[in-house]
């Protein structure tokens, strides 16, 4: 009860700030002249243009009127129009939808699922190799997406290149028509890249902690207990230390996914995106940026923080029913 | 195995330190080291390295050793006082949400949907609205990161308010402020050096991130804007341009933070092992065990912002 109020409480917050925010700061998202002296694409239209625009975007009314206005326009799913582009703004969010998807979703579970076999097993063996791969993986969780990206464009497309620098898919396939396979593959050798970008920079994090949860298991009574009664070494790995050490992995997987998708540790998808020039959401907000197009900015922030809401939420529900689970 | 451990941990520390010494002071003299006025086109573009240029040119023509130079007093300058600034803020709401039940719910609801937001896109809203000069980079930078520790000092405060000597403190009429500033504080004081080198660490990178998304401040180049802005040029790879355009502000952005990084593990291993020492009672041991959730959530998967992501 008292988390759905929380979370109720959370999703008004972020409804309201994504109203607020645009109108409290200081400058003028028609004018523009006040944002930093750069001038938006509307500051040299006419004024009775101007004027048509401030109707449009319901500028002209009062507070509480835009604040009606901007609701109802939520509810029925209109994100506004981009500027620049002239397209709906959930238009243009839909189209590049799958690719920020696809590309989160494999890092984020590929670094979840390798980095907690992995930190599980070194933990398990112990050792030199373990102390080493542990310095190693502090290194990397403490570089950001941006040079771990950097670098490895540098090494694998720019110096070696086996992988494209920059691009989603080739621009100009082969003419011989493209079947679905070539497509898939190209765009998966294009994705390499961006994606082992955002699974490294998930994976240390999950190896330490992985490591750690093993770590405190191996030396549990019951494991002692389950050794002594000549239990396989597997099974006791699988059956009785695994399952008590998976708790933090799944809610850091919860966190690791909001970070990737919002860049709660200022990175994430949007900086990947930019970097190889992927064209799915980050890309879109980098080049919005550019363009002055608020709509779309205002839309990629509501719908990054929702989702994070969401997985949140969601990752909040399952640990407590993992939590009662194992009580019982 | 410890001391060989000890060892290893505090000769990194030493070299960081080192590192860190060398570029700071370069940063601070920039102005007398600098050979040419990084603003200035200082001679034809994209030149190699040579003994006039040592780091060549870029495609303005700019001398890119100068424009690192400067680069460098911008980012450390912003990574500095975002750090003191969210120091503060995370200390004072900590103490004031740990002391006062009115403020609490407050202070931690604020905290909570902080921690919610998307980072990237609330700074691309804010800084393309307000503008992305340096003052306001700064105040966003400390604003996003203050809550984690909040919560950790709230929670250390809470428990020192129980300690015998923070209520015999009480009973002999001190007021809260002076119970807050004589008795409370100190007892906190144990997590400042974790929360100045994970700020230091998430006010570099976010400067970098910022500034690579085009959201730096045009006046003043720091690192992440000359890795933006050689990104921005189409034709970066066409030539061996990115080796001096892209390799320095990349490398120095990655050991500053090695750097501190390892300054950090230097600093907890000492930190950690005369508490053990002194400690053998059971009191003592479960003492320590309560200081667990304190240390705990300051680690990766317990905060939102983990510090070893950042």
């Amino acid at each position: 009860m008292t988390r759905a109020v929380r979370y109720a409480g959370l999703l008004a917050g972020l409804v309201v700030l994504n109203f607020a925010l645009p109108r409290a700061l200081p400058g003028d998202p028609l004018d523009g002249s006040a944002a930093g002296g750069m001038s938006s694409a509307t500051a040299t239209l006419p004024a009775a243009a101007q004027a048509q625009l401030r109707a449009y975007y319901h500028l002209d009314q009062p507070i509480l009127g835009q604040f009606t206005a901007y609701l109802s326009d939520l509810a029925h799913g209109n994100l506004g129009v981009s500027i620049s582009r002239g397209t709906p703004v959930a238009q243009l969010i839909g189209e590049r939808l799958p690719w920020t998807a696809s590309l989160v979703l494999a890092a984020v579970v590929i670094a979840a699922v390798g980095g907690s076999l992995l930190g599980g097993l070194l933990a398990w063996k112990g050792g030199r190799l373990d102390r080493a791969a542990v310095s190693a993986a502090a290194a990397v969780a403490a570089l950001p997406e941006l040079l771990i990206g950097i670098g490895l464009a540098l090494v694998f497309a720019v110096t070696l290149r086996w992988f494209p620098l920059q691009g989603g898919q080739a621009s100009f396939p082969e003419s011989g028509g493209v079947n679905a396979f070539a497509l898939l593959a190209d765009r998966l050798l294009h994705l390499a890249l961006p994606g082992l970008t955002l699974t490294l920079a998930g994976l240390a994090a999950f190896l330490l902690l992985a490591r750690g949860a093993v770590a405190q298991v191996r030396g549990a009574p019951y494991i002692r207990v389950a050794r002594a009664k000549g239990l396989p070494e597997t099974t006791i790995a699988m059956r009785h230390a695994a399952p008590n050490a998976a708790l933090p992995l799944l809610s850091y997987s919860a966190t690791r996914l909001a970070q990737a998708v919002g860049g709660a540790t200022l990175g994430g998808a949007i900086v990947v995106e930019r970097l190889y020039s992927i064209p799915g959401i980050g890309l879109l907000a980098f080049q919005s940026i550019q363009a002055r197009d608020y709509p779309v900015l205002q839309a990629v922030f509501l719908l990054a923080s929702l989702s994070i809401l969401v997985v949140n939420l969601s990752a909040d529900v399952l640990c407590q029913a993992l939590e009662r689970r194992r009580a019982a | 195995m410890r001391p060989n451990r000890g060892l290893g941990f505090s000769s990194l520390a030493v070299i960081g330190a080192i590192a860190l010494a060398c570029i700071v002071a370069m940063a601070i003299l920039a102005p007398w080291l600098a050979p040419y006025d990084p603003r200035l086109s200082a001679g034809p573009a994209l030149l190699g390295p040579s003994g006039d240029h040592w780091l060549g040119t870029n495609d303005l023509g700019q001398d890119v050793l100068s424009e690192w130079l400067w680069a460098a007093r911008a980012s450390l300058l912003t990574a500095a006082l975002v750090t003191i600034i969210s120091t503060a803020l995370a200390w004072l709401f900590g103490v004031a949400a740990g002391l006062s039940s009115r403020l609490d719910g407050a202070a931690m609801g604020v905290c909570d949907l902080l921690l919610a937001l998307p980072a990237v896109p609330l700074c691309m809203l804010v800084l393309s609205i307000a503008g992305s000069g340096r003052r306001n980079v700064i105040l966003l930078l400390a604003l996003l990161s203050w809550p984690v520790f909040a919560r950790v000092v709230r929670a250390q405060v809470r428990q020192l308010a129980h300690e015998p000597y923070v209520e015999a403190a009480q009973a002999m009429g001190a007021g809260r402020l002076h119970v807050a500033w004589r008795h409370i504080l100190p007892g906190t004081l144990a997590l400042l050096p974790a929360k100045l080198l994970t700020t230091v660490r998430f006010a570099l990178f976010g400067e970098a991130t910022l500034a690579f998304l085009g959201l730096g401040d045009p006046a003043s180049k720091s690192w992440g804007t000359m890795l933006g802005w050689a990104f921005n040029d189409p034709l970066l790879f066409a030539s061996q341009a990115w080796l001096w355009r892209v390799l320095p502000p990349a490398a120095s952005i990655a050991i500053v933070v090695l750097a501190v990084t390892w300054i950090g593990t230097g600093l907890e291993q000492p930190h950690e092992h005369p508490a053990q020492l002194r400690r053998p009672s059971a009191a003592g041991r479960r003492n320590a065990s309560r200081h667990q959730p304190a240390r705990h959530a300051a680690q990766p998967g317990y905060g939102q912002r983990a510090p070893g992501t950042i």
